[in-house]
């Protein structure tokens, strides 16, 4: 290699063929600096948390710049919904967030319901409370032990699993499935909670409780965790504006913005429960914010249990397998375990819906990484990139 | 500025070409603004000074062009509004970048240029994102008037509150009428819709309605309306 520059180390033409590495690898070393390395992260590396691919172009140990690859996972969610029935596209719901399957349920599911004005019964509102926030925990605590597993601490994701395995027991009652879960029907929910299904829940909590005092004393206090996150990693509440990021990651810059707060949908505001917000805007402001959420989940459960009214789990004339979506336009946004959830239908009144975008928290709270990891140490990146908590089916849809 | 009213003003003032009120119940959004692909940036500036947060750019393919809608939410108070630009020009499509103002649509735009070919002008990383980089851009779209839908026929932008005489969206001469098709469910009239409005020009948007539901007449059908499109655009 003769013609080796560092100023442009994968070659100097744009045709394909021409170039070391590929596309995106190429039009990222067009801006690199004398000096730099260029390195691929991913898309195969565990830290990345399936199939995420960040460039980064590092001067010794320091990231220099970033940027994200995305679309080994796209999967074409959004035109998959432009073939199906409305009702067929349900299932999808629980493939694109595999962690937060719920959350993905509740914002199609309203979003055609809010379009066509159906209403759904007491019951179901509180079995969708229910199992949304049982799934939140699930999910926080799926993130939890990978990214202290990403810090390098392998102990606690065997405790985060072994607390899980206990919610897939719950949903699988109600669900049908332990991860991709197509719960919500248009009207109301698919199945109704059996009286295992809250003796389950009953029994969930108390313990559920004990061990987030477990991972106080093992995990959160640890002086070395600590160092790894505290003051790393910093994501101002401007910075959150720009890029559109949400759910905690926003919490954790001191915005008290939660959509079960700020536009109360479903029976949100029956329950008596705390948003809580750091102004810390680092690491492990995001850690806490996750952690405490898991306890407030836990007290809209309780809540929840303890209230649920007998009656219908689904609305009389439920929408059928072949109905069709009322012509107009809906977004309908809900607070999914990684931030804003929007489903956004366009509808023409036929067999399918014209149009559906989908609006993954992931994808704007990935947006802002490449700002966020900019000169800071390549092991910080990589904390800075497990706390904003990526499910990559989430963001290539 | 927190009211639909002030921000209707205020995207008045920054050129739109009609600022409507789909019904919130329905739809989610308190107030859409039609900007002209020149008045888009300076829309996003007082909304960005507002303290609203873009929160996902989508595009939808119409007979009248490509529509892209940006739905901005505030993080302080709730308040969802959408921001609309109309592309005609389906061959060559250009609508300049928000990626200066809000960094975060960078992405987003690169999204709607994957899937649909929308040039965003200013756009500072404009490759694919989620389909392959080497791959031809757009792939291919929808086509025929069977199944592309016209967005006079259905109606769902909802009532111009305010529309200057450039917008063509709504037949119906603006300040005297609301926008025609302003409430496409000619089965459910919706409450906040105005009677004299109604009986004129909603009588296309009802009449289209009830051809998209037999599958197999769609094909037939479908074909009508969107020729009548075509005649009222030019």
């Amino acid at each position: 290699m003769s013609n080796f520059s560092f100023l442009n180390p994968f070659g100097v033409l744009d045709e394909p063929g021409t170039y070391m590495g590929d596309f995106y690898s190429h039009n990222f070393s067009k801006k690199a600096k004398e000096g730099t390395v260029i390195l691929n992260l991913g898309p195969q590396h565990p830290s990345t948390h399936g199939v995420l691919r960040v460039l980064v172009e590092l001067y010794g140990e320091y990231v220099m710049r970033s940027e994200p690859v995305l679309g080994y996972l796209h999967r074409s969610h959004e035109k998959m919904a432009e073939h199906k029935t409305a009702y067929g596209f349900l299932p999808n719901m629980g493939r694109v967030d595999y962690l937060n399957a719920i959350g993905w349920n509740w914002a199609y599911a309203a979003s055609c319901e809010q379009l066509a004005g159906i209403q759904v019964p007491e019951r179901a509102e509180y079995l969708r409370v229910i199992s949304a926030e049982l799934n939140r925990i699930s999910s926080h605590l799926v993130w939890w032990g990978a990214f202290v597993l990403d810090l390098g601490a392998f102990t606690p994701i065997l405790y985060a699993f072994d607390d899980r395995e206990d919610l897939c027991d719950i949903l699988q009652r109600v669900t049908g499935s332990r991860l991709t879960m197509n719960y919500f029907r248009f009207g109301g929910v698919g199945a109704d909670g059996d009286e295992r299904f809250f003796r389950l829940i009953r029994e969930f909590i108390p313990r559920m409780r004990e061990r987030l005092k477990m991972y106080r004393a093992l995990v959160t206090d640890n002086v070395i965790l600590r160092r790894r996150l505290e003051g790393i990693g910093s994501m101002d509440a401007d910075m959150c504006l720009r890029y559109g990021a949400t759910g905690p990651i926003l919490r954790a810059a001191g915005v008290r913005r939660d959509v079960r707060k700020a536009i109360p949908y479903g029976i949100y505001d029956r329950f008596d429960y705390e948003i809580p917000v750091a102004d810390r805007c680092d690491n492990f402001g995001r850690y806490w914010v996750r952690v405490e959420e898991i306890e407030q989940s836990l007290r809209i459960v309780e809540q929840a249990v303890a209230q649920i009214p007998e009656g219908k789990h689904i609305v009389d004339k439920a929408p059928k397998p072949a109905w069709k979506i009322p012509a107009g336009e809906s977004v309908f946004s809900v607070e999914g375990a990684r931030g804003e959830i929007s489903v956004h239908v366009i509808s023409d009144g036929g067999k399918s819906p014209y149009r559906v975008k989908l609006r993954a928290p992931g994808f704007s709270n990935l947006a802002l990484f490449a700002e966020a990891a900019e000169g800071t140490l390549l092991a910080d990146a990589i904390a800075t990139l497990g706390s904003l908590d990526l499910v990559i089916p989430e963001i290539d849809r | 500025m927190s009211t639909p009213e002030a921000w209707r003003d205020a995207f008045k003032e920054a050129g739109a070409l009609a600022v409507t009120r789909p019904d919130p119940a329905k739809s989610g959004l308190a107030l859409s603004a039609h900007m002209p692909a020149g008045s888009l940036v300076a829309a996003a500036e007082k909304l960005k000074a507002g303290g609203f947060s873009l929160l996902f750019i989508t595009t939808a393919d119409f007979t009248e062009g490509f529509l892209v809608t940006y739905v901005f939410d505030s993080f302080t108070e709730h308040l969802r509004m959408a921001l609309r630009v109309l592309v005609k020009d389906k061959s060559c499509p250009e609508v300049p970048s928000l990626a200066h103002v809000y960094q975060g649509a960078e992405w987003h735009e690169r999204e709607s240029y994957d899937f649909y070919g929308v040039i965003f002008t200013g756009n500072p990383n404009l490759v694919p994102i989620l389909l392959p980089g080497d791959d031809p851009i757009p792939p291919p779209h929808r086509k025929g008037p069977d199944v592309i839908a016209s967005i006079r026929k259905l109606g769902f932008l909802g009532e111009a509150e305010w529309a200057s005489d450039g917008w063509e969206l709504a037949p119906a001469p603006p300040e005297t009428k609301p926008a025609a098709g302003a409430k496409p469910a000619a089965e459910k009239p919706a409450a906040g819709a105005k009677p004299e409005a109604k009986p004129e020009t909603e009588k296309p948007a009802a009449g289209a309605k009830p051809e998209a539901k037999p599958e197999a007449e769609k094909t037939a059908a479908g074909a009508k309306p969107a020729e009548a499109g075509k005649e009222e655009g030019k």
